[in-house]
């Protein structure tokens, strides 16, 4: 596994904690620390890792456009005149300005309204005004907009700053590409639209969604009777993990007076459910005939933004289109009849942390001192490999006793 | 078309019933605005999916019967487990045409305080309210409200409707 080097030094340096011996405790204080969190922007987020920014659904045409932030650098993904997709930094290489501010968009080229210089669509320079007296060395060639590397699969794009970034489909591993292709099936899916929020709480905090809490904290889980429990989590050595469930056949107990809004119309029950959670804030989730993907941003060690982004397939008929437009609106967003308890949860979590001590995971812990093997889908232990490869990434040590 | 000092009056009443009962928390209180027709309709949508042409709501009850879910997910299914909030709504008619007999469509603007637990308030968000309201003698009454709401990205999640 790739551990880069360098950084993780400056992790050390500003944040001199000593972790627990315990695999199943993790210091509070990681939650709630800012100078922590700029050596996360340099190690985790700026580092050799893919971070989710996209999906091509979400850029049909050449010329569409969105804005999004990896960390606090600003993005400008495009889809250019040739069809591909760019990953840019919304930054202008003259002088540093924001080249573009909507959401999203069109447009057939972009210009900086500083001095005007004017870029392509996928990047590249188009002129400069006065450009006969600029420096005898200025080469336009080399004055595009910085462009992040990434890579793409089932249409979802990543990108990356690091110089050592592995391949995508070795990132990713056997499991999680299983999971995503559960998830978005052959990816040619279709844009629903958003719901944007943003959360008090920390990002790790956000991504700490265990299985255990599933039918506790969720009532509506509950009276679905969808606590059965018979799937399986799956974890990987550098921090991703998934949750594939078995929900019971659906039984409305009566408390919903319109129970389309947990009717599964897909063909593959056992696909009712499941959960892919990527290191470190990628989340996509399917949900009877719901398909979200969580795209990410960590502002800072207390606000995390999240754009949850609804996809029908490219396939559907109208009435599947208005089925998932119905379901995805009212069911796992920030106030989804299965889910705004998490929005609250996140929030009290952070108000929490500023306190001492350990964050404690017990449900499915067989041997505190080992990473688990076996978790089963109402476990929280599948959590932990995420959290051991994030202490070995940030390079906390371990306490001797 | 002009419309009657007296379907004016009635609108501006349905709309004070409607921030009242979201002011004082009272979800039955905002379901009662609704008129109790099958095909009454709430739809909260931010303003970029609105623009974009994209169907995808923060809240979509497209039908009595989702109305009346959402009175359950509210006082049933999350009671106790989000943080307490009150809010303070102000709203403001805009536009209000007559329509067929009985009907009449209307546009205010919306902007939503959120109060937390120590009384501090911050914005919420702005929005319009796009409604048709339909004129009875027992007063007027939603048909269908669209909450088109200004912010982008929400400063926090949502439990009550707006
Ligand atoms: S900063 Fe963009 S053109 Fe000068
Ligand atoms: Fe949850």
């Amino acid at each position: 596994m790739d551990m880069p080097g360098d950084q993780s030094v400056a992790a050390k340096a500003a944040w001199p904690l000593i972790w627990p011996r315990k695999l199943n405790q993790i210091p509070k204080e990681v939650f709630v620390s800012p100078g922590l969190f700029e050596a996360e922007l340099k190690t985790i987020f700026h580092g050799d890792i893919w971070h989710p920014v996209a999906h091509a659904a979400e850029l049909p045409n050449p010329g569409d456009f969105k804005t999004f932030s990896l960390g606090r650098t600003p993005l400008l993904i495009t889809r250019g005149a040739d069809g591909k997709i760019n990953v840019l930094v919304n930054s202008c290489t003259h002088r540093g300005t924001q080249v573009e501010m909507c959401a999203a968009g069109n447009r057939k080229e972009f210009e900086c309204p500083y001095h005007r210089w004017a870029f392509e669509i996928s990047g590249e320079l188009i002129g400069c005004p006065g450009m006969s007296e600029f420096s005898p060395d200025f080469d336009k060639s080399r004055y595009g907009l910085a462009r992040l590397r990434s890579a793409e699969f089932l249409g979802v794009v990543f990108a990356t700053m690091g110089d050592n970034t592995p391949a995508l489909a070795q990132w990713l591993g056997e499991d999680m590409i299983r999971a995503m292709k559960v998830i978005l099936g052959d990816g040619r899916l279709k844009l629903l639209g958003y719901q944007k929020v943003r959360y008090q709480v920390n990002w790790k905090a956000y991504n700490d969604n265990d299985g255990y809490h599933a039918g506790l904290l969720h009532t509506a889980f509950r009276l679905l009777n969808w606590q059965g429990g018979k799937g399986a989590q799956f974890m990987t050595e550098n921090g991703h993990m998934s949750i594939m469930a078995e929900l019971q056949p659906l039984r409305n107990v009566g408390f919903l007076k319109d129970p389309s809004l947990i009717t599964f119309k897909g063909q593959d029950p056992a696909k009712r459910a499941s959960v892919l959670e990527l290191f470190p804030i990628g989340v996509m989730v399917k949900h009877l005939d719901t398909i979200n993907i969580r795209f990410a941003i960590a502002h800072s060690h207390d606000c995390t933004e999240v754009h949850y982004a609804y996809f029908a397939h490219q396939d559907d008929d109208e009435e599947m289109l208005r089925h998932r437009t119905r379901q995805a609106s009212n069911l796992l967003g920030p106030c989804g009849m299965i889910s705004m308890e998490d929005a609250s949860i996140f929030q009290r979590i952070h108000i929490g942390s500023f306190s001492p001590g350990v964050a404690e995971f017990q449900k499915g812990v067989k041997d505190p001192y080992a990473l688990p093997v076996d978790v089963a889908q109402n476990d929280e232990t599948g959590q932990l490999p995420k959290w051991e490869y994030y202490r070995r990434l940030m390079n906390f040590q371990r306490a001797e006793i | 078309m002009a419309v009657a000092a007296h379907i004016l009056a009635a609108v501006d009443h349905l709309n004070l019933r409607y921030i009242q009962a979201l002011d004082d928390l009272s979800m039955e209180g905002w379901l009662n605005s609704f008129s109790p027709a099958a095909d009454s309709a709430y739809v909260c949508i931010s303003e970029e999916n609105d623009r974009r042409g994209l169907p995808l709501a923060l809240m979509l009850d497209d039908c009595r019967a989702r109305l009346e879910d959402r009175v359950t997910f509210v006082t049933k299914i999350w009671a106790g487990t989000f943080q307490p909030y009150r809010t303070r709504h102000f709203v403001q008619r805009l536009a209000c045409e007559a329509r067929e007999e009985g009907l009449c469509q209307a546009v205010s603007n919306f902007s939503v305080t959120l109060i937390q637990e120590d009384g501090t308030a911050r914005l919420l968000t702005t929005g319009v309210y796009q409604d048709v309201i339909s004129l009875t003698e027992a007063g007027a009454f939603i048909k269908t409200r669209r909450a088109v709401y200004d912010a982008n990205v929400l400063p926090q999640y949502f439990v009550y409707p707006i």
